[in-house]
C-alpha cells in the first residue's frame, strides 16, 4: 500500500493540500446548526439571575413575583433546587462547583436563580423580578490583598535547574523587570447555549462545548444518572477559544430546568453573562530576572508569576512553565502562585499561560538585547537549545532556527536600524520588533471508527468537535488519503457522544490525537478488507497483505500488477455484507510523560535526575514553535498605534491542510493583536463587578485593525505523532503581544511592560 | 429542529401584535410579543436560524440582515416595526436556481470564516458594501466591514473574498 502501511505517515496527494473547508457551504448559507439553533417541540426558555455582590450570603430570595409573572413555569433558587453532584475531575482540575448549592456568594455575577417561561421574553422579564437581598462581605479582589489565600506551586510544575544565584553572579549583564497582563475574556461570537431534553433518566443536550465527553460526564454526575443515558451534541460550535472546555454551571442549570418542568428547555447566555460564566484569561503579575555573558549567552533565568483563581474552583494555567524549556540556560527557576479571589473562575483562553508568560519573557529578552547592544534575533539564536533544556532529552523536531532566519529574511529585518526612535515615515515613528514562541506539546487518548458501505463510501466518526479549526476538513483529507478514496466519498461525523470517545478540542491537541485515531481506524479497515479476501479464490487480492497493495479511488489493487484488484464495494457485495467497520485509537507519545515527569525529577534531583531521565532514551515531543516579526507605526503626538505588517514563521510539524492551518495562525495573530492593544476586562475594585462586559466596552480587534499578514510554515513531520502534526491552534497567538511591545519600544523608546498598549500609555 | 415551520399562533396576549412582512420575497404573517426583535422573530418564530445572535446589543454585526435593501443589525429592530417591509436574510441570498451568491462562494474559496457563526452577518454586510460601491480598496473594505466582529480572526480572508468579488464586477453580486 502506497501510503499508510510501510511508512506510517500518510504522505499522498491529499495531505497538506489547501482544500476548501468542506463545511463551508453549510456555514455560508446559514444552514450549519449551532446549539442555539435547535428548537424542540414544547420547548420552554430559561433565563438566569446573577448576584450583585461578590462575597457574602443571600439573606432573602423571594420567588413569588417571578412565579406570578406571565408565562412563568418555574423559578429555581438554592432554596428549592435539588442537591446536585459535582462533575468528574479532568486534566484541568476539579469540575466547577454545582450551581445553587447554598446561600453563599463567591463572586459577582454568580448564578442565584434560573427562571423558566413559555417564551424567552417572558423568562427575561421574570428573571428581573428575582431580586435577592444579601448580607454582603468585603470581597477579596486584589492579588496583593493580604487576606487572600495563596497556593504555591499549584500544579507541581515549578522548575529549577543549576544554581540561579551562581548564574546571576557569573553574568556580565543582569536584568530584572516586572510585567503585568490584564484579564482577557474569550468572547467567542457564538453565545453559549444549551438545549436540554429529558425522557425519564435519559438526557439529550445540544451544547456549546469543546469537549462533549466531559460535558456528558458532568451532566451524568450532576443528576446521578448513567453516562450512557446522556447524549451531548455539538456538531457546530460558534467558537470557544478555551471557554468551552468545562461543563459550566449554566449547562447544568439548563438541564435542571428541563428536568423540573419535564419539557425541553433552551438557555442562551447573554453577552454580559459570557464575561462571568465561561472563564477568562487570568491577569498576571510577573517578575523576570536574567543574567547573560557579554556575548549574549544566558546564564540565569528566574521567572515568577502571581495569577488569580476562584475561591472554590480550579484552573490549570502555568504561566512560567514554558520559560523552563524556551532557551538553553544552565541556571533557572520558574515559579507560579495562584491567589484565591472573589472573581468568576478564570479558565483556558487561547494559549493559556503561554500567552502571558511569553509576553514577560520575550519582552525581557528584548530589553536585555538593548543592554547587551545585540540584535534581538541573534540573542535568541545564541540561546536556542538543540535539546529539551530541562531534561537534556533530544527534541522530537524543532525548526526554531529556521523560524528566526526565514522570518528575518521575509520581514526584511536587516533594514532595521538598531537605535530606538531612529526610523520614521512622515509623522509616524516606525518600529520593528520580534519574539520567539513555543507551545508545549499536548496529546490525549482518542478513539475513532471507520466504515465503508456497500456503495463504496466511507463514514468516519469520533466525538471530537470542530470549533472552527477545520477538523471536518483535515480529518476527511486524512481518511480519504488513507483509504484511497476521493474526499467526496468520505463522510465525517463529529460532535456527538454516541460516537467513539475523543478528547477536547483544546491545547492544540485534537488534530494529533484524532488524526492518529482516524488513521489507525482507516488502516485497520483496509486490513480487514484484505482479511476478508485472504482465502477468497474469486479475489485477485487473495493472499495479499498491506505491503502488497495500493489504493486507488475506492479500489484495492496489487502493487506488482495494478490491473489486478477490486473495489471495496465489490468485495462487500460478493461477501453479502452491507458494510465493514473498524476501530482505531491513539495515545500520547511515551516521551510526553517522560519529558514532563522528567522535568520535575531533574528539578528536584539535579544532574543525577537528569542522567536518570536521559537513560530512558526518550525523545521530548517539542510542540509547535515559531518566530513573529512585527512592524508598527506610532503617532507620537496622538499616541496612535498601528500594526502595519506581521510575519509569522511556524514549525507546526506536518500541515494537513495549508489553507485551514494558515487561517489558524492568522486568526490567532488577530487574537494576539487584541491582547496587545485592546483587550482588558475591568473589574470594579469596590464591588467585583465587571465594568465593561459588552462588545461596546470590551474592545476586540476589528477588520480595520488588521494588516496584511505573511504566514509561512517550516519544519518536518514530527515523529512524536503518528501523523506528524504538532497542532497549530495556539502557536499563532504566542509572541504577538511581546513582538508588538518590542516594536513599540523600537519606534518610540518607550517600554510598555503592562498590557494592553493603549493610547494613554504612549502619550 | 432547525428550519422548522412557523409555530401555530397562540391566543393574543396583551402584548402581542399581528403583522405581515416579506422575508426573502415571501410574505409571512405572524403574531409576536411586541418586545420581540426582528432577530428573534426570524429565529424563534419563523424558524430561520441562519441569522445569528452574537450580542443582542447591536455591537457585533452577527445578526445583520437587509431591511428594505439596507443593512441593519436585526437585534436592534423590533419586529413590530417591520409591518409591510422587505427583509433579506442569508437564506435568501442564493440565486433562484440554488447557486450560491458570488460573495458566498468567495468566502469559501478564501476561507473567510472558521467557526462560521459571524459568517451570515459578514456576508450580508459584504453584499451591502458592494451594492453601496464601497469595495474600491482594501482600506475601504476593512473600514466598512468593521461593524462585523469575527473572533476567529478571519479578517484578512474576508477582505480577500470581498476584494475578489469587487474586482470581478460581477453582475450577480447584487441581491
Amino acid at each position: 500500500m502506497t501510503s499508510a502501511m510501510n511508512e506510517p505517515r500518510p504522505a499522498g496527494v491529499l495531505i497538506g493540500q489547501g482544500l476548501d473547508r468542506l463545511d463551508g457551504p453549510l456555514k455560508v448559507t446559514g444552514a450549519a446548526p449551532y446549539p442555539s439553533d435547535f428548537d424542540l417541540p414544547g420547548m420552554a426558555y430559561a433565563s438566569l439571575v446573577r448576584s450583585t455582590i461578590a462575597s457574602g450570603r443571600i439573606s432573602r430570595i423571594d420567588r413569588g413575583p417571578a412565579e406570578a409573572a406571565p408565562g412563568v413555569l418555574a423559578v429555581v433558587t438554592h432554596e428549592n433546587a435539588p442537591k446536585l453532584g459535582r462533575g468528574p475531575k479532568t486534566i484541568l482540575g476539579a469540575a466547577p462547583p454545582p450551581p445553587l448549592r447554598d446561600d453563599r456568594i463567591l463572586h459577582h455575577g454568580q448564578f442565584v436563580a434560573v427562571v423558566v417561561a413559555e417564551t424567552a421574553e417572558q423568562a427575561a422579564e421574570a428573571a428581573r423580578l428575582v431580586q435577592p437581598e444579601y448580607d454582603a462581605a468585603d470581597p477579596v479582589l486584589d492579588l496583593a490583598d493580604p487576606r487572600a489565600k495563596v497556593r504555591d506551586d499549584p500544579w507541581h510544575v515549578d522548575m529549577r535547574r543549576g544554581n540561579l544565584d551562581a548564574g546571576l553572579a557569573a553574568a556580565d549583564v543582569t536584568f530584572q523587570a516586572t510585567y503585568t497582563t490584564p484579564e482577557n475574556t474569550n468572547n467567542p461570537l457564538g453565545l453559549f447555549a444549551t438545549v436540554a431534553a429529558w425522557e425519564g433518566d435519559t438526557l439529550t443536550v445540544h451544547d456549546s462545548t469543546q469537549w462533549p465527553y466531559n460535558t456528558r460526564g458532568a451532566l451524568a454526575r450532576s443528576f446521578g444518572v448513567p453516562e450512557r443515558g446522556v447524549r451531548v451534541l455539538a456538531p457546530f460550535v460558534g467558537g470557544g477559544f478555551g471557554s468551552g472546555l468545562r461543563a459550566w454551571p449554566h449547562v447544568i442549570l439548563a438541564a435542571l430546568a428541563a428536568r423540573i418542568i419535564e419539557r425541553p428547555v433552551k438557555l442562551v447566555l447573554t453577552r454580559p453573562q459570557m464575561f462571568t460564566a465561561v472563564g477568562h484569561r487570568p491577569n498576571t503579575v510577573q517578575n523576570v530576572r536574567l543574567g547573560a555573558t557579554r556575548d549574549g549567552r544566558l546564564l540565569a533565568i528566574e521567572h515568577t508569576s502571581d495569577s488569580p483563581v476562584a475561591m472554590e474552583d480550579d484552573n490549570l494555567e502555568p504561566i512560567t512553565l514554558g520559560t523552563s524549556t524556551a532557551y538553553a540556560c544552565p541556571n533557572l527557576i520558574t515559579r507560579d502562585r495562584q491567589i484565591r479571589l472573589n472573581v468568576p473562575c478564570p479558565g483556558s483562553m487561547r494559549a493559556p499561560g503561554e500567552a502571558q508568560g511569553n509576553f514577560a519573557l520575550e519582552s525581557a529578552l528584548d530589553e536585555l538585547s538593548y543592554d547587551l547592544g545585540m540584535d534581538p534575533v541573534r540573542l535568541r539564536l545564541v540561546n536556542e537549545s538543540t535539546v529539551h533544556p530541562q531534561t537534556g532529552l533530544p527534541w522530537s523536531s524543532r525548526a526554531m532556527r529556521e523560524c528566526y532566519l526565514q522570518g528575518a529574511e521575509r520581514f526584511g529585518w536587516s533594514l532595521r536600524s538598531p537605535e530606538p526612535r531612529s526610523m520614521r515615515d512622515g509623522d509616524w515613528l516606525v518600529g520593528y520588533g520580534m519574539a520567539g514562541a513555543s507551545f508545549l506539546h499536548y496529546q490525549a487518548k482518542c478513539q475513532a471508527r471507520a466504515s465503508i458501505d456497500r456503495d463504496g463510501t466511507a463514514y468516519v466518526r469520533s466525538a471530537g468537535t470542530d470549533i472552527g479549526t477545520g477538523t471536518y476538513t483535515v480529518m476527511t483529507q486524512l481518511a480519504a488519503e488513507t483509504l484511497g478514496l476521493r474526499t467526496d466519498r468520505v463522510r465525517l461525523g463529529l460532535g456527538d457522544t454516541d460516537l467513539p470517545m475523543a478528547p477536547q478540542a483544546g491545547g492544540s491537541g485534537l488534530t494529533g490525537a484524532l488524526g492518529g485515531a482516524v488513521h489507525a481506524a482507516c488502516v485497520r479497515l483496509v486490513h480487514d478488507f484484505l482479511r476478508l479476501v485472504r482465502n477468497d479464490p474469486e479475489s485477485p487480492l487473495r493472499g495479499c497483505d498491506l505491503e502488497d497493495i495500493t489504493l486507488h479511488d475506492g479500489r484495492i489493487q496489487r502493487t506488482d500488477d495494478p490491473t489486478r484488484g477490486e473495489t471495496y464495494a465489490g468485495i462487500l457485495a460478493r461477501h453479502g455484507l452491507e458494510e465493514l467497520t473498524a476501530d482505531g485509537d491513539s495515545s500520547p507519545p511515551r516521551g510526553d510523560m517522560i519529558a514532563l515527569v522528567g522535568s520535575m525529577v531533574t528539578s528536584r534531583l539535579g544532574r543525577f535526575g537528569r542522567a536518570a531521565v536521559r537513560a530512558t532514551r526518550a525523545v521530548a515531543p517539542a510542540g509547535a514553535c515559531g518566530a513573529k516579526f512585527v512592524e508598527v507605526r506610532v503617532d507620537p503626538d496622538l499616541g496612535l498605534l498601528r500594526v502595519t505588517r506581521i510575519v509569522s514563521v511556524i514549525d507546526g510539524g506536518r500541515i494537513l491542510n495549508e489553507k485551514t492551518a494558515r487561517s489558524q495562525i492568522t486568526g490567532a495573530v488577530v487574537g494576539g493583536i487584541g491582547m496587545a492593544m485592546f483587550e482588558e476586562t475591568i473589574t470594579d475594585a469596590g464591588t467585583g463587578r465587571i465594568a465593561n462586559a459588552t462588545f461596546g466596552d470590551y474592545l476586540i480587534a476589528v477588520n480595520a485593525d488588521i494588516p496584511e499578514m505573511d504566514v509561512h510554515f517550516v519544519g518536518e513531520p514530527d515523529p512524536a505523532n503518528p501523523i506528524g502534526t504538532k497542532g497549530v491552534g495556539e502557536i499563532g497567538l504566542v509572541g504577538i503581544a511581546p513582538a508588538i511591545a518590542n516594536a513599540v519600544y523600537h519606534a518610540t523608546g518607550r517600554r510598555v511592560r503592562s498590557l494592553p498598549i493603549t493610547i494613554d500609555r504612549l502619550l | 429542529m432547525t428550519g422548522a415551520a412557523a409555530r401555530p399562533p397562540r391566543a393574543a396576549a396583551p402584548y402581542e401584535v399581528d403583522l405581515a412582512l416579506r422575508v426573502n420575497g415571501i410574505t409571512r404573517r405572524l403574531r409576536v410579543d411586541t418586545r420581540v426583535t426582528l432577530l428573534d422573530a426570524l429565529r424563534d418564530v419563523l424558524g430561520m436560524t441562519g441569522t445569528k445572535k452574537g450580542c443582542d446589543q447591536g455591537a457585533c454585526g452577527a445578526c445583520t440582515v437587509l431591511l428594505d435593501g439596507r443593512r441593519v443589525v436585526s437585534c436592534l429592530v423590533l419586529a413590530a416595526a417591520c409591518e409591510g417591509r422587505d427583509v433579506t436574510t442569508i437564506e435568501g441570498l442564493a440565486h433562484d436556481d440554488g447557486t450560491p451568491h458570488p460573495v458566498q462562494q468567495a468566502f469559501i474559496r478564501h476561507d473567510g470564516f472558521q467557526c462560521g457563526y459571524c459568517t451570515p452577518g459578514q456576508i450580508m454586510s459584504a453584499v451591502s458594501l458592494l451594492a453601496e460601491g464601497r469595495g474600491g480598496s482594501d482600506a475601504e473594505i476593512r473600514e466598512f466591514m468593521s461593524g462585523n466582529l469575527c473572533r476567529c480572526g478571519a479578517y484578512p480572508n474576508i477582505v480577500a473574498a470581498i476584494r475578489e468579488v469587487a474586482k470581478a464586477g460581477d453582475d450577480d453580486a447584487g441581491v
